[in-house]
């Protein structure tokens, strides 16, 4: 592509918005030889999947409260008068955590399209469940979630006949898919999940409560079928890249480093990248839209792809991000011989677990736990990114959830909270629209777990670019620019 | 819960197809292949054993570690040279130096073959043509403790390069017995060339290696066994060792709790128990708590894994210790028949508890069946009514869910007078 004004060349796609969905978008056009503008009109990469450092997240927070609109709100940030918080740029607080399966399809992906070198992936670890305390005499715990034979066999919090039925639920997960399993199911498949181990294999609140804390479910109350998918591919993502873990996390602020290396693709296949550039006005003709951006320019293009940012029709959540100065070690502990050290570990707080003084919480509260191996903070501390659905004590709900873990983590030594950024996220559009030549992807999604359904959003844009002539099998398969040697990488 | 189909534990096994510029480099690679094997057969014919050849043994068996005449050529070349020379008569580890001033790779093959030769070395001329009196005997002495030692320094990285050769090719082929059996070869030298103290610690490491091998596939027989032959080395006198039971014992432990179907660890720990409770001194009483708790364990584990056989046949090995053990007592010798009786109704009850969640597992009906009869036979009586009744129906089961057996069953039920 020749040097010269943007405004000369009539591009293929203009995607607005490095959302991990368009920067998806990126990586699979990175060897079509398409003309490609990629604008953003926030001045770093990421969109609502970004990370940032503590300079950023201030900046965005004081956007938001001028902004009425939009899928982010009530933001705000409290630092305690603790000392220990370290410079701004010694952390990358990701505004999506999503946890990444080892037989996703994302992961196919990035391996099939070579991105996957640029990123390096920490192993997400146990998952735990919160249990308050029963009596006044009683400590909080954090109860690990058995997720193989060896798991079930070694626990020591269930009965033998309750483990005989959580190896039954097992084996049955293993194999759902079949027919026979099928059977069994499918009458229950829109029916919540919780419903169908009530009925299916009688499960007692305690069991219920591990299945569906392997969902991340937000309320509860997922179906059977997308249930059953989930927890069908935590158990076969078990090993599947080694020992001991199930789920991935990308180092340096998990779906932005995804979305920052996607991107780099895209700019070393061609594409010109503009931050801190929006699209103020549009012209649409037939075959061609005229874009005036923010910067200034004017451009012509064939197709734009950009980011649905309206509201959706289902519930948003509330978060809140607290940087902690402990390690928190015993969250991080390797179970397994062999296995890496992992960098994330999950606590749950079933409905009804958190009884300190307030309400009860109604929905479960999820716990993200980052050690400072995942480079979102400094040495010594660790982020607790915590989700619930929003309601309207659910930053209170949040705080005390957090005050309760960190004294169940360790109660002889509490640890200090130096830093809570809280939010909260509206639910995007889930569909795809195509008006004329634009095209909007759907929203960001509000999963725990990165969804494998969103990718087909990206590869249904990359075909209205490229066209019928390019074969579906082509998609995202790339080989080397250059000759590597795999052991690198290892 | 990973797929174990096959004899490599779950690792896939990939199959390549070839494009014509694979086909045309494979073709170059078996001519370089086929030329470096005729190199090497050409010099071992001639029993040309040099540095050279040594080198060629490298490369042949980088591409090829199967190939045991290649090893077997590596042998002789170290021993040809390489490594130190033992004097004639006197034990290895006090050798006399040899003529050529120090066995490095660096000499030509007319240095080997005149050391080779029945050439008087300089050192022994000396010895009488020096001197009398005991000066020049210390002198000697002294000498002959200076090359020792530089000759067991010499061995000692020899072999230790030798050992570091042979990983990279394990990791590849980690079931290749020829690789394993060299290794051996090389530890054995290690015992009778160096000095017990470093002889120790590479025999240490090489405990270290076999744990690292089982890691990586628990269920490697071959890293079991050889597992085995490295602790009853360290245990020996020849490496000042003293017992590792309970380590050993440890170890297995960990494997099962790290995959239960590990039928080698659960064998191993069988194999353990009599000089695990031996070394103790274990009285009735510990062996008896040492009893219920693998009694225990093994119950758990078959608890989340009735249809795993290795399981099975560790229970077996447990309930025979009751029914058996006048004749061969491993475990606990000093039990009543009344305990032995109520352990073993004790197991057939919990048995049949498990088959309210697993109703088709084939192996707890086979369980239930022989420890009923070996009930019976602990009590010197034929099977009660009831139990008759159990053991039809339970026969009824195994013919239903495994027909491919019939055979089986049917011999099982004429034997005992079970038929219908």
């Amino acid at each position: 592509m020749a040097m010269g004004s943007i405004g000369d060349t009539l591009w293929d796609v203009v995607i607005c918005g490095t959302g991990l969905q368009q920067s998806l978008l990126a990586l699979s056009l990175s060897r079509s030889g398409k003309n490609i503008l990629h604008i953003d009109p926030n001045d770093y990469y990421g969109g609502a999947e970004a990370a940032f450092s503590l300079q950023e997240a201030e900046s965005w927070v004081d956007r938001l409260a001028t902004e009425d609109k939009g899928l982010f709100r009530s933001a705000s940030i409290t630092k305690p008068d603790v000392v220990g918080l370290s410079f701004p740029r010694a952390y990358s607080l990701a505004l999506a955590p999503q946890l990444i399966h080892a037989r996703s399809e994302l992961l196919s992906q990035l391996v099939s399209s070579r991105a996957y070198r640029q990123v390096e992936f920490l192993a997400v670890g146990s998952f735990y469940i919160f249990k308050a305390p029963i009596g006044p005499e009683q400590q909080p715990s954090l109860v690990r979630i058995p997720s193989t034979r060896e798991d079930v066999f070694s626990t020591t919090a269930i009965s033998a006949k309750a483990k005989r039925g959580l190896m039954k639920f097992l084996r049955f997960v293993l194999d759902y898919d079949s027919p026979e399993q099928r059977d069994a199911w499918k009458p229950f498949a829109d029916k919540p999940l919780m419903d169908f181990l009530q009925e299916h294999f009688k499960m007692d609140t305690e069991l219920k409560t591990y299945i569906i804390t392997l969902t991340l479910s937000l309320d509860g109350r997922i179906n059977t079928k997308d249930g059953l998918f989930i927890v069908h591919r935590h158990l076969t993502s078990m090993g599947h890249f080694g020992p001991g873990f199930a789920a991935l996390y990308p180092k340096w602020g998990g779906t932005s480093e995804i979305a920052q290396v996607a991107c780099r693709a895209g700019a070393v296949g061609g594409a010109i990248y503009m931050l801190g550039a929006g699209i103020k006005s549009m012209d649409t003709a037939t075959d061609e839209i005229e874009l005036e951006l923010t910067s200034g320019d004017k451009v012509k293009t064939k197709l734009l792809v950009r980011g649905d940012e309206s509201v959706g029709d289902e519930p948003s959540i509330s978060r809140l991000v607290a940087v902690v100065d402990s390690p928190l070690k015993t969250l991080f502990e390797s179970t397994v011989d062999g296995a890496p050290t992992p960098c994330v570990a999950v606590v749950a707080l079933p409905p009804g677990s958190l009884t300190t003084s307030g309400e009860a919480n109604t929905d479960p509260v999820y716990v993200f736990a980052h050690s400072s191996g995942t480079g979102e903070c400094a040495n010594g501390q660790s982020v607790l990114y915590l989700s619930t659905m929003a309601t309207s004590n659910s930053k209170d709900i949040l705080s005390r959830s957090l005050e309760s873990l960190l004294f169940a983590v360790d109660r002889d030594r509490v640890p200090q909270c130096l830093y809570q950024l809280h939010y909260e996220q509206a639910a995007g559009v889930k569909q795809s629209r195509l008006d004329g030549l634009i095209l909007d992807l759907p929203g960001p999604s509000l999963s725990l777990l990165l969804d494998d359904a969103s990718l087909n959003h990206v590869r249904e844009a990359w075909k209205k670019v490229v066209g019928d002539a390019v074969d579906d099998a082509e998609y995202m398969v790339f080989t080397d620019r250059e000759p590597v040697d795999d052991d690198d990488y290892e | 819960m990973a797929d174990q189909g096959g004899s490599n534990h779950g690792i896939a096994r990939t199959s390549r197809t070839r494009t014509e510029e694979q086909r045309q480099k494979d073709l170059e690679r078996i001519k370089d292949y086929r030329a470096l094997e005729d190199q090497v057969r050409h010099h071992a014919a001639k029993n040309d054993y040099s540095p050279d050849v040594f080198a060629l043994t490298s490369k042949l068996l980088r591409l090829n570690p199967e190939y045991y005449t290649v090893w077997n050529v590596r042998r002789r070349c170290l021993i040809s040279g390489l490594l130190s020379k033992p004097s004639p008569g006197s034990s290895p580890s006090k050798a006399l130096p040899t003529s050529s001033p120090t066995a490095t790779t660096t000499t030509s093959s007319a240095d080997f073959s005149s050391s080779l030769s029945t050439e008087t070395p300089p050192a022994l001329e000396s010895q009488t043509t020096g001197k009398s009196g005991t000066t020049a005997e210390d002198e000697d002495e002294e000498q002959k403790q200076q090359t020792r030692q530089q000759d067991q320094q010499n061995d000692q990285q020899i072999l230790e390069k030798e050992l570091h050769f042979t990983i990279p090719l394990l990791l590849e082929s980690p079931k290749c017995y020829w690789i394993w059996s060299y290794r051996l070869w090389i530890l054995k030298q290690v015992i009778e060339r160096l000095p017990v103290p470093v002889a120790r610690n590479i025999w240490e490491e090489e405990l270290g290696l076999t744990s690292k091998m089982l890691l990586r596939d628990q269920r490697n027989f071959h890293a079991w066994g050889y597992r085995r032959h490295v602790v009853e080395q360290l245990e020996s006198p020849e490496l000042e060792g003293k017992s590792l039971v309970e380590s050993e014992f440890e170890f297995t432990t960990k494997k099962i709790s790290q995959n239960l179907s590990n039928f080698s660890a659960w064998h191993s720990r069988s194999k353990l128990i009599p000089r695990l409770l031996d070394e103790r001194n274990a009285n009735d009483e510990a062996r008896k708590a040492f009893f219920e708790e693998e009694l225990n364990k093994i119950g758990e584990a078959i608890n989340v894994g009735p249809d795993d056989q290795s399981l099975w046949y560790y229970h077996q090995f447990l309930m025979l210790n009751l029914v058996n053990s006048a004749e061969n007592p491993i475990i606990a010798p000093a039990f009543t028949q009344e305990e032995r009786v109520a352990y073993l109704r004790r197991e057939i009850e919990s048995i049949q508890e498990l088959l309210e969640d697993y109703d088709d597992a084939k192996l707890i009906y086979e369980a239930l069946f022989d420890y009923t009869l070996y009930l019976c036979q602990l009590q010197e009586r034929k099977p009660n009514e009831q139990e008759e009744k159990d053991l039809k129906g339970w026969l009824g089961n195994l013919k239903k869910l495994d027909p491919m057996r019939s055979g089986r069953w049917a011999d099982l039920e004429r034997d005992f007078g079970l038929k219908e």
